[in-house]
């Protein structure tokens, strides 16, 4: 649990990103900067399911991430990493590319394990 | 309404688009055979759902984009239970869709996408009055749908205003009074209507005015 705290925090720590959230694909909260997190686990459930449906439904290999464009530009994108959800509300005035980049940097060593060792 | 998801697909990276109705399935499409009517119609359904999660969220949400190792798949709603969706190569260019997107949402809400499936011929018209709410209807569709009423009367006679206005009054209770929904008041008369000559007869008096209407 302090990997997925420390996760976290990391993430939180990206520049370009305003809060994150992650929880289990259960939906258990494993931590969080954000407020409303009932909310977001719900979306980032269904998200992750209805993604997950497309992509097979199609044939693609692997869901990167989701984002809701938003109006106010503070965006809301949707990590799956194998059995967890992490959802990041991004700032208004940053580098998305740079932010998204950095994020997926630090999720692809979670995914292969290698933020545990490093955390 | 194929043509304007024809200019999306012009965009460097877009594979295809197609346009979907929480109701009426797949409502146009130009990919590639490859992707198969039935899948686009499963994607579109779960596109439409994720839309609906993401508006019970955020209020201001535009558009959806889901990223996937080989592709990226975007969508825009255009209106409730419809919306517009690309599949596109990673490389695509974001700004340039996204444009193209309003552009198309902007032809949408002016109802500029039922003109490729309306066969034309001309004919009269005959006016007459439609009892619309005046709020409800704008003024330029009031002509037309008095236009439709006319034109209703010489397909069904003295009884054409009770039938036309009992069917008007239930369109408006099903959705804005929009020239995109024009087709389903059209089916609710034909509805109506029953004899199929009668219903061919009516479409042939209907589409000149269809057409004029939407040359404005």
């Amino acid at each position: 649990m302090a990997t997925a705290v420390d996760f976290v925090e990391r993430i939180n720590q990206i520049e370009g990103v305003s809060g994150c959230v992650l929880v289990k694909d259960d939906g258990t909260l494993l931590g969080n900067t954000l407020g409303d997190t009932e909310d977001y686990s719900g979306l980032l459930q269904v998200t992750s399911g209805l993604s997950a449906d497309i992509m097979n439904n199609v044939g693609f290999s692997y869901c990167r991430y989701i984002c809701f464009n938003r109006d106010n530009m503070q965006n809301f994108y949707v990590f799956p990493i194998a059995n967890y959800l992490l959802g990041i509300v991004q700032q208004t005035d940053c580098s998305v590319a740079r932010m998204l980049d950095k994020v997926y940097h630090l999720v692809s060593r979670v995914s292969t394990g290698g933020a545990g060792s490093h955390s | 309404m194929i043509h304007l998801i024809d200019e999306l697909k012009v965009i460097p990276g877009v594979i295809g688009a197609s346009i979907v109705n929480s109701k009426e399935g797949l409502k146009a499409a130009n990919f590639p055979s490859i992707f198969k009517a039935e899948r686009l119609q499963v994607v579109g359904k779960h596109l439409l759902k994720l839309y609906s999660v993401g508006r019970l969220n955020f209020d201001d949400l535009t558009d959806l984009s889901l990223n996937y190792d080989e592709s990226v798949v975007v969508a825009r709603e255009l209106e409730k239970g419809t919306l517009v969706f690309a599949i596109c190569d990673p490389s695509f260019n974001q700004n340039l869709l996204t444009m193209s997107f309003n552009l198309l949402h902007e032809e949408y809400k002016l109802g500029n996408f039922a003109d490729s499936t309306i066969p034309t011929s001309p004919n009269d018209v005959s006016s007459a009055a439609v009892e619309v709410g005046e709020a409800k209807v704008s003024a330029s569709l009031q002509g037309l749908f008095m236009e439709m009423k006319g034109a209703l009367g010489k397909v069904l006679g003295p009884m054409a205003g009770f039938v036309f206005d009992e069917v008007m009054d239930e369109w408006l209770t099903l959705g804005p009074s929009e020239f995109s929904r024009i087709e389903t008041l059209i089916e609710q008369i034909n509805q109506e209507i029953l004899e199929p000559e009668k219903v061919a007869n009516y479409r042939q008096l209907i589409t000149p005015l269809l057409e004029t209407f939407q040359k404005g």
